[in-house]
């Protein structure tokens, strides 16, 4: 039975069960279903047998692998899991039927994508995360949320084509869609499907569609996707490109760009999306180094970041839902009517900052080793700096200017018990996985999932020829150095606001560079466009001037009524035409 | 507590706006007086820089005496984690000076300055 059980695909039931939740009426019926099936999920895939194809289907006498578990992906799977149960109890308050089934569909698509054993099936379900996922940021109901979500839409599907066009090329080289490590660009279709997934990374330059997407998106909805998109990303990216050197750059410029934004950022759910795109940068950058230790400190970075950032953005959430508002410039002192939320908040603060006890903690210190192993002196320098500045937008500013600074006046409620559950639950997840081992509790158990153990590593693990070694997190070093970079960051933020040298927070929009295409580029597209509204009829009419034009002339000179069909000029014609085809004739003879 | 003279983003001195009337103490939330009562004492700001001065300066100490094993030379260094930590703190706070004036623009730049979603409960 438990044999069974272990082939269903949890992905797929959550895509199943989300679409069907659609139709549900009866709110608390829809909702416990919601939140039940991800813990179905989980019992079915703590069943699965791990390295098999569990799950093949045929079409078009292709063999799809549609489910397959190694210690890779089950450890994103599971965190991918857990959040959609947290995010489905933070939506309790809400009776809305599309967004409870679309978040829903959306997690099972990211599972399922993470679970493909081949890239036609991870194609299949990219594309269903980006179609899911756009509901959640349409259903805010806003002018902007509207355009936003079309832009969003219309950047995911292009990830889709690119990864569909790579995999065609993968195809037609090897004959085969199975989703192993490229081991250089210059295999066919490497680059295209490298570009997808940078797309869904949100790499420097192409990364503008997360910070204009999810600020706009329901209260609900900014949490759920959080989760998945980006991370799905950057699982595919350990599965397909471990070791490729230009990660490692790419990533550490992803950690330190997104600080200077999220600094003068007002909006908080922007800034958490800034923030979100420094912790990808974290995890690309480990990817990039691809040894074991690094490819864990990636996997253990994504999943303590999936709890850490939801719960950030759902305390954000529930300020933005009391409120009315998430502007740092109208927000302060909530910790007056909202201390349950102040304290869920500070604990995802501290989490993300990496403060020794929590979850951050336990997971960034491996990329940090990895990279200082390999002697990426300057990388690790642009780490070290973008793990201040971490401390600077979620550490204290996203805490600091909500609910504690200027006293805004404003007096709310609480935020609802259900979100207080999801925040507390997730707090608790932080808190669990970053504490040192005492009796079987503590970062063991993240550690333990990690991929590459000794007992059974995934394929990528293996590829940089390194030894599996095991690590230790709470060491004196680690504890001393990074409390020293905190602490002395903490010392700067109350030196630099008692000299009045931070900037205030201010109300704009903040340029980044989204405003190439929004701006210049909509220009561009918008004056092409009257360009051709007003060439358009002209030169059609001139084109069908000249050519009426050049017909009657023809029509006059060769048709049965025309020039040439008159009187002795045939004559002379069909006599000249014969000397010309006797010449030819003669031409053709004596040349051969 | 008194508002300190403070400045606006060209760097001029502002007269500090009246004192708001804020709601009092008997609008706060039981939970928070238990657990953040002392946040709106007139002391605590100085309690804190000492705290964080003294922790600080602990650690600078403890450095001193632990013979740390770093893989790069340069974090071998005494109080090198504190002068960086820092030295990236202040760094990307004070770009924010600059950098606001270059790239904030109005918050309707775009037409798009209602953002707020239609699920928040304060829909006013």
């Amino acid at each position: 039975m438990s044999g069974l059980l272990g082939q269903i695909n949890p992905g797929l039931l959550l895509v199943f069960v989300g679409f069907a939740a659609c139709l549900i009426p009866v709110q608390r019926v829809r909702q416990a279903i919601v939140v039940a099936t991800p813990i179905v999920a989980m019992v079915l895939l703590t069943l699965a047998e791990r390295g098999t194809d569990l799950s093949v289907v045929s079409v078009l006498g292709f063999d799809m692998i549609l489910y397959k578990v190694d210690s890779l992906s089950f450890i994103f799977g599971l965190a991918f899991l857990i959040a959609s149960f947290l995010n489905a109890i933070y939506a309790l308050h809400t009776d809305d039927r599309l967004q409870d089934g679309m978040a829903l569909a959306y997690a099972g698509a990211a599972v399922a994508a993470t679970f493909a054993g081949d890239l036609m099936t991870l194609f299949i379900f990219w594309e269903i995360t980006a179609v899911s996922s756009v509901f959640l940021i349409l259903r805010a109901g806003t002018k902007a949320a509207y355009q936003a979500a079309m832009r969003y839409l219309g950047i995911q599907i292009f990830s889709g084509v690119l990864l569909l066009d790579g995999l065609a090329y993968v195809y037609k080289s090897t004959g085969s869609l199975s989703l192993e490590a490229f081991t250089s660009f210059d295999q066919p279709g490497a680059k295209f499907i490298f570009a997808a997934f940078a797309i869904k990374a949100a790499f420097p330059f192409l990364h503008n569609w997360l910070q204009d997407a999810y600020p706009k998106a329901t209260v609900v909805g900014a949490v759920v996707l959080s989760a998945f998109t980006t991370k799905l990303a950057v699982y595919a990216f350990a599965r397909m490109f471990p070791g490729f050197e230009i990660l490692i750059w790419i990533g550490a410029i992803m950690t330190v760009f997104p600080v200077f934004f999220a600094v003068i950022e007002n909006d908080l759910r922007k800034v958490l999306s800034y923030s979100l795109n420094n912790q990808l940068g974290f995890m690309i950058c480990a990817i990039g180094i691809g040894t074991p230790l690094a490819i864990n400190g990636a996997a253990a970075h994504a999943f303590a970041h999936i709890i850490y950032k939801g719960l950030l953005f759902m305390s954000m959430g529930a300020v933005l839902y009391r409120v009315g508002t998430a502007k740092a410039s109208e927000l302060g002192g909530l910790y007056k009517s909202m201390p349950w939320t102040t304290i869920f908040c500070i604990i995802g603060a501290v989490s993300i900052s990496a403060f020794p006890l929590f979850s951050g903690f336990v997971a960034k210190a491996m990329t940090m080793s990895a990279v200082a192993t390999e002697g990426y002196v300057i990388v690790w320098l642009m780490l070290l700096f973008a793990s201040a500045g971490v401390l600077e937008h979620s550490g204290i500013k996203i805490p600091y200017f909500t609910f504690f600074g200027h006293d805004s006046g404003k007096r709310v409620k609480e935020a609802p018990f259900n979100m207080l559950l999801a925040m507390g639950m997730a707090a608790f997840i932080c808190i669990a996985i970053g504490l040192p081992t005492i009796g079987g509790f503590g970062y063991g158990w993240l550690y333990d999932m990690l991929p590459c153990t000794t007992t059974a590593p995934a394929d990528v693990c293996l590829a940089s020829g390194e030894k599996i070694k095991p690590y230790e997190p709470y060491t004196v070093d680690h504890i001393l150095t990074q409390m020293q970079l905190l602490m002395f960051a903490v010392l700067a933020f109350i030196l630099l606001k008692r000299f009045g040298l931070y900037p205030p927070e201010k109300p704009g929009t903040i340029l980044d560079t989204d405003w190439l295409y929004r701006k210049p580029g909509y220009a561009m597209v918008k004056w092409a466009g009257n360009v051709w509204d007003k060439a358009g009829p002209a030169m059609t009419a001139t084109f069908a001037g000249l050519g009426s034009k050049a017909f009657e002339k023809i029509e006059t000179t060769f048709s049965p009524r025309g020039a040439l069909a008159r009187g002795p000029l045939t004559i002379s014609m069909a006599l000249w035409s014969a000397v010309l085809l006797g010449i030819v004739m003669l031409v053709v003879l004596f040349s051969r | 507590m008194t508002t300190p003279t403070e400045r606006d983003a060209s760097g001029r001195f502002v007269k500090p706006e009246k004192e708001e009337v804020l709601p009092g103490d008997e609008t706060m939330h039981p939970m928070s007086k238990l657990l953040f009562g002392w946040v709106g004492s007139a002391r605590t700001p100085l309690f804190l820089l000492v705290a964080v001065i003294v922790i600080c300066v602990g650690l600078v100490v403890i450095d001193l005496a632990v013979n740390r094993h770093e893989y790069l030379d340069i974090a071998n260094a005494n109080g090198f984690y504190a002068l960086w930590g820092f030295a990236a703190f202040a760094l990307a706070v004070l770009s924010g000076w600059p950098l606001g004036k270059l790239l904030r623009r109005d918050e309707d730049y775009y037409g798009e300055a209602d953002t707020k979603p239609h699920d928040v409960e304060n829909n006013s």
